[in-house]
């Protein structure tokens, strides 16, 4: 048998983390803290492991699959795997998480519990990522929500409690919609429930029965990526929240909102899923430019990278919903990407409070002066969010915008549409961020802010977790195929079947047609020009 | 052996790899590295002058009649799409690489003389050397696709270059202006490399061309909507190349250090939408639409440019008008289609423009030996004038780009101006009327910024000049900042050291010479560029028609000259009394810019600002009020909210815990 890495990956942090009690620590985190960083590192070698070992990424197939009954009489079984879908989302968790621990450094109240939570949450969202079952998928989003909750009410700012309890009441509220989905398909048809991917996928359910499963997932994953109007609990989420949890949440937690979008709704329920993707394409649009907005307005810098994390997941949404190969690739790296770079935003920005003790951007100003490093840090994290090329924000919405616009499955007026409001995002994303660089670093030092704090430059800890960052997102900008290749089969896998999908349903007059994959010359003249029925 | 077409991507790589190395020992080791001036220095402009040997060599190669050469590699795919990457060398891209690699190595050495006591003198280089690799990549790039890449970092760099002194408000301010409005420009050049891929599948700049008129011809796409899709991009140069109106940007950008000035906002960044438009030549030409367009976008901006110089009091400023005047020029070249005449003013441009840049650079510097550390101050005409005894280096240098500039044969603003003017007037006489008027204006405000820099008395150290420009500006006199006015130690202005009049001295070769390469019985330039063309122009080439416009130029720029003479040097008339005293109105309007600003700042930024912060609000009370009214409602009462808001996290996160915990079990059981 061979040595089983996924589950290796989800049980090793979990199990690790349970001993934490008996690491031997003064109470103030320093011993702690290097066996929490030690934990998460093999981790991290234990997916690497497996994506060097297991992981074949042209075989658009499920692959590392691990299965042992669990409940039988409910069909639960312990089922991992990972194809091109999760298996980068699982090497980005590991990863992000073994910095989110090099971040936590300075933590130091209560660092027993804080570690003990940042690695069972390692392994509790491998495990959203890595499980094949739906109920055991449910379980983890669940058991994943605690240590999230925690960590903000514990160890978050002033109004903590509020924003923890709002987080949970809507993710809790809204996997509710999850379960119900789960059960309906899992009991669909009679004979024993079962839950596992490639069974549901296979059941072939009824139009209307995938319409309501599609739009009860839609609330719960859409909650969670997040879609407006569903995102209110984000900002104060992250808000509150301490740089490493800031890091997970920007760098893991919004992923799992696309990932399952795309394991649910695009590979289970596709025939629903052709009819509710032009709302999704337009969602996404209001996403990114009301997001965008939203930031440009706001004072509290905190606030301000999450809208601006709201604003990029539109990306995903628009790539998730083009029905073309590209955009939908384009749509996975924009997840990869946004990970890295939203956790680099943030993790600045906790650095940056760690310094001003303020995060009102009116009380700083000409920081740069004394903060050179870190200046220049925040220059080259900022540029990257604002899809600077050579950096992988430009290549993925770049792959989103060529898909989109060439995707046949979609009326051209609505493509134009679509296209030049995407791109009113492109000259609103720099308007923010750069303000946000101006105000500060730029200018006359405050002086009432020099008064009060000492403004210590960038220490190697925090150049080193930024480096780290930087090299996959410089990479990745440079050759993207050294991400997209991991994952094409998957998607192209995925993309067929939103073909067939389309096939399948009559198209009825105002509906557009998809046509297989190949781009003639002359193809616009055969491009249907109604716009496209919202579901 | 190599050819050195095969070796072309090493030459952005290069300078790439300098940047990076002393970029990321900026980062590490910031001390160290800071006090490594001079290493460093020589390690960039060894690294750029790799650069432009290889670029000669390229150069050489396509003189001695090498063709194109292409090479490509899928840089991100899936399905059945490719999107590639990769280099393109031709006669074009040689001479765009020749031109911005001696450039660049010349700024770089006088960089090394006016950055000397910067603090910032090695992050100053790194981001030359990363601008260069930028601007080259740009040069070479085989498609659309690339090009844009590459254009988006020549913008960074711009905006690093731009707010390099971060620490005053204006350069803050100017950066993210000129990065903002250029992706105004990169908005319509995204929507429009998408329409173009949309309608024929391919991102080459033949391919386009020939794709988008069969497609057009063959009914697929409607002449309109190709029309559309081509002005679309040509809002990116428009940005770019300080298009009006999008060329708000520019002037502002003069907040940089001089050396940008020269390198990036007048020789070589700007000239990039210029040189996309060249290249794009074969996907323009068969739509007359559009090549009207672009013609009269130049002649507005030729003309906008000029008007505005005529009143500037700033130096830099002065010259930064005259920039987007001269780029008007090149755009109107390119809507006249005639790209050669385009390029080849763009090259001869590059020369004289950076040399005067230079020149102004070596006068501020001069001048805040006299007056201190302050823009408002030194860069000031009001308080020059004279400079010639003290600097004559600079003084002979400025007076030559002015006469190159103001188009006075044999130099080389002659022969490519005229060679615009000539095509202007046979395609649209009009716009070659504007173009004529406004070359006119060129020698005048040219030789004006001469006359009051050099020449009559050195006002430098009348203080109630200083004072009344400081209170008009805003600045308490005195001045408590940072740099301070304690550095003004010296009565007079002095030369500057031999890393800045060496340039100066070398780029005078080539303002005076190289318009003799395009003459236009015999252009070489033409030559190389479009055999074809030359030939053609040389056939068609008559003395009777070529003396009576190249005269009238001559002409018109020797008034304009005369004035200013007049003017500024013998004071036999008052152009204040005369003209600006009795159009207050007129005066007004060229002294505010058209009033462009304060329509920007009113309807954009302003309104923009307004907006976001009423959909913050709508954020807050409205969306965010329904969840949390809902939450208030579902407890019931103000107690169930009083309770989580108490602190008890752990107990209810052990709530939800057994919940789900219980549910497992509920179904083990009964499942």
């Amino acid at each position: 048998m061979p040595f089983p890495w996924l589950s290796a990956a989800i049980l090793f942090p979990i199990a690790a983390s349970l001993l934490i009690p008996f690491v031997p620590d003064a109470g103030d985190g320093r011993r702690v803290r290097w066996y929490a960083l030690g934990v998460a590192l093999i981790t991290f070698l234990f997916t690497v492991g497996g994506y060097l070992n297991g992981y074949d990424p042209a075989d658009p197939g499920l692959q590392l699959v691990e299965r042992v009954s669990w409940l039988p009489d409910l069909g639960l079984a312990w089922s991992v795997g990972a194809d091109g879908l999760s298996m980068p989302l699982i090497l980005l968790t590991s990863f992000i998480t073994a910095l989110a621990c090099l971040a936590a450094w300075p933590v130091t109240f209560k660092p027993r519990l804080f570690y003990f939570l940042l690695l069972a949450m390692d392994g509790g969202q491998i495990a959203v990522f890595a499980v094949q079952d739906m109920l055991l998928f449910f379980l983890a989003w669940e058991l994943e929500l605690i240590p999230v909750y925690l960590l903000l009410a514990i160890w978050g700012g002033k109004k903590r409690q509020y924003a923890a309890t709002k987080f949970i009441l809507y993710t809790a509220g809204s996997s509710l919609f999850i379960l119900l989905a789960a059960l309906a398909m899992g009991f669909f048809g009679g004979g024993a429930p079962s839950f596992e991917y490639t069974a549901l996928a296979a059941k072939g359910f009824p139009v209307g029965f995938q319409v309501l499963c599609y739009a009860a997932l839609l609330i719960a994953f859409g909650v969670k990526l997040p879609i407006v109007p569903l995102h209110t609990w984000l900002p104060d989420a992250h808000g509150e929240a301490t740089a490493p949890v800031h890091m997970l949440l920007a760098g893991i937690l919004l992923k799992m909102g696309g990932y399952a979008l795309l394991r649910f709704n695009v590979q289970i329920l596709p025939e629903a899923h052709v009819q509710f993707a032009p709302l999704l394409v337009v969602l996404g649009v209001v996403n990114i430019i009301y997001a965008a907005l939203t930031s440009f307005a706001q004072r509290n810098l905190k606030r301000k990278i999450a809208y601006s994390s709201i604003s990029h997941m539109g990306f995903v949404l628009i790539g998730i919903g083009s029905l073309s190969a590209l955009a939908t690739s384009g749509a996975m790296l924009q997840m990869i990407s946004h990970g890295l770079i939203g956790a680099s935003l943030f993790f600045l920005v906790g650095a940056t409070y760690d310094r001003t003790h303020t995060l009102q951007l009116d009380e700083m100003g000409g920081v740069g002066q004394k903060m050179r490093k870190m200046f220049a840090l925040w220059t080259i994290c900022s540029l990257a969010s604002l899809a600077l090329p050579g950096m992988s924000g430009f290549v993925s919405e770049l792959m989103v915008f060529v898909g989109f616009a060439t995707s046949e499955a979609y009326s051209l007026s609505f493509r134009i549409v679509i296209a030049v409001l995407a791109a009113v995002g492109v000259i609103l994303t720099p308007i923010y961020l750069l303000s946000m660089l101006r105000e500060i670093f730029f200018g006359k030092e405050n002086a009432e802010l020099a008064s009060h704090t000492h403004l210590v430059d960038a220490e190697p800890r925090e150049i080193y977790v930024i480096s780290c960052l930087l090299v996959p997102i410089i990479g990745i900008g440079l050759y993207p195929r050294i991400m997209t290749d991991s994952y094409r089969a998957s998607i192209e896998a995925l993309v067929d079947r939103e073909a067939g999908a389309l096939g399948r349903i009559a198209s009825p007059p105002g509906r557009a047609v998809m046509r297989p994959a190949a781009v003639p010359a002359g193809m616009p003249a055969t491009a249907p020009l109604q716009a496209p029925s919202l579901a | 052996m190599p050819s050195a077409a095969e070796l072309a991507w090493l030459i952005p790589v290069l300078p790439l790899v300098g940047a990076c190395l002393t970029g990321l020992g900026l980062i590490s080791f910031n001390r160290t590295v800071n006090r490594l001036r001079k290493p460093v220095a020589v390690l960039l402009l060894t690294c750029v002058g790799a650069a432009a040997v290889l670029s000669f060599a390229v150069l050489a190669e396509q003189l001695a009649g090498a063709g194109p050469r292409e090479v490509l590699f899928d840089w991100a795919s899936a399905g059945t799409f490719n999107l590639q990457m990769g280099f393109r060398v031709d006669a074009l891209g040689a001479v765009m690489l020749s031109l911005v690699t001696t450039i660049a190595l010349l700024v770089m050495v006088y960089s090394d003389g006016y950055m000397a006591h910067d603090k910032g003198y090695v992050r100053f280089f790194t981001y030359l050397a990363l601008f260069s690799s930028s601007m080259l990549g740009l040069v070479i790039s085989p498609n659309l696709l690339e090009i844009y890449v590459f254009w988006e970092l020549v913008g960074m760099c711009s905006y690093l270059l731009v707010g390099f002194w971060y620490d005053r408000d204006g350069a803050a301010n100017a950066a993210q202006k000129a990065f903002v409005v250029n992706r105004v420009g990169d908005f319509g050049l995204l929507l429009g490399i998408l329409g173009l891929f949309w309608a024929t599948g391919s991102f080459g700049f033949e391919e386009i061309g020939t794709r988008l008129s069969e497609a057009v011809a063959g009914g697929s796409v409607s002449n309109g909507v190709a029309v559309l899709l081509c002005l679309l991009v040509f809002m990116g140069p428009m940005a770019k190349s300080a298009q009006f109106p999008l060329h708000v940007w520019l002037p502002d950008a003069m907040e940089g250090p001089t050396p940008i000035s020269a390198l990036i906002h007048a020789a070589t960044m700007v000239a990039a939408g210029v040189f996309l438009v060249a290249r794009l030549q074969p996907v323009y030409a068969p739509f007359p639409a559009v090549q009207v367009v672009i013609a009269v976008i130049g002649t507005i901006t030729l003309f906008l440019g000029a008007s505005i110089a005529l009143t500037q009091q700033d130096l830099k400023k002065g010259l930064a008008y005259s920039t987007v005047s001269q780029l008007g020029y090149m755009m109107l070249a390119m809507g006249c289609g005639a790209p050669v005449a385009g390029m080849f003013h763009l090259v001869t441009h590059a020369f004289f423009k950076a040399m005067l840049f230079l020149g102004s650079g070596s006068v501020i510097h001069a001048m805040e030996e006299v007056v201190g550390h302050e823009p408002v101050l030194a860069q000031d005409m009001r308080l020059m004038g004279g400079l010639r005894r003290f600097m004559p280096v600079t003084a002979i240098t400025f007076l030559i780009g002015c006469i190159a500039i103001a188009g006075i044969p044999p130099l080389a603003g002659f022969w490519s101006k005229d060679e615009i003017l000539g095509q202007a007037f046979a395609t649209y006489p009009l716009l070659w009327g504007m173009g004529f008027v406004t070359a006119g204006m060129t020698a005048f405000y040219m030789f004006r910024l001469y006359f009051l820099t050099f020449e009559g008395e050195f006002r430098g150290n009348d203080k109630a000049i200083a004072a009344q420009l400081l209170a008009a500006a805003g600045k308490a006199p005195g001045g408590d900042e940072e740099h301070g006015h304690g550095h003004a130690h010296a009565d007079h202005p002095h030369e500057s050291a031999w890393q800045m009049t060496m340039p100066l001295a070398v780029l005078a070769v080539p303002s005076v010479l190289i318009g003799l390469l395009g003459t236009p019985w015999n252009s070489r330039f033409a030559g190389l560029l479009d055999p074809h063309e030359a030939a053609e122009m040389a056939e068609h080439f008559s003395w009777s028609e070529f003396l009576p416009l190249a005269g009238a130029s001559v002409a018109i720029s020797l008034t304009g000259i005369a004035v200013a003479v007049a003017a500024y040097a013998l004071r036999r008339i008052d152009l204040g009394q005369a003209v600006a005293a009795r159009f207050p109105a007129v005066n007004a309007f060229l002294a505010n810019k058209w009033y462009l600003d304060a329509i920007n700042e009113r309807l954009f930024v302003q309104g923009s600002r307004r907006l976001a912060r009423q959909v913050l609000e709508v954020d807050a009370k409205v969306v965010d009020g329904v969840v949390n009214l809902t939450g208030l409602l579902t407890l019931g009462s103000g107690e169930g909210l009083k309770y989580f808001e108490t602190g008890r996290a752990q107990f209810y996160a052990l709530i939800v815990f057994g919940g789900v915990i219980a549910l497992v079990v509920l179904f083990g059981a009964f499942g």
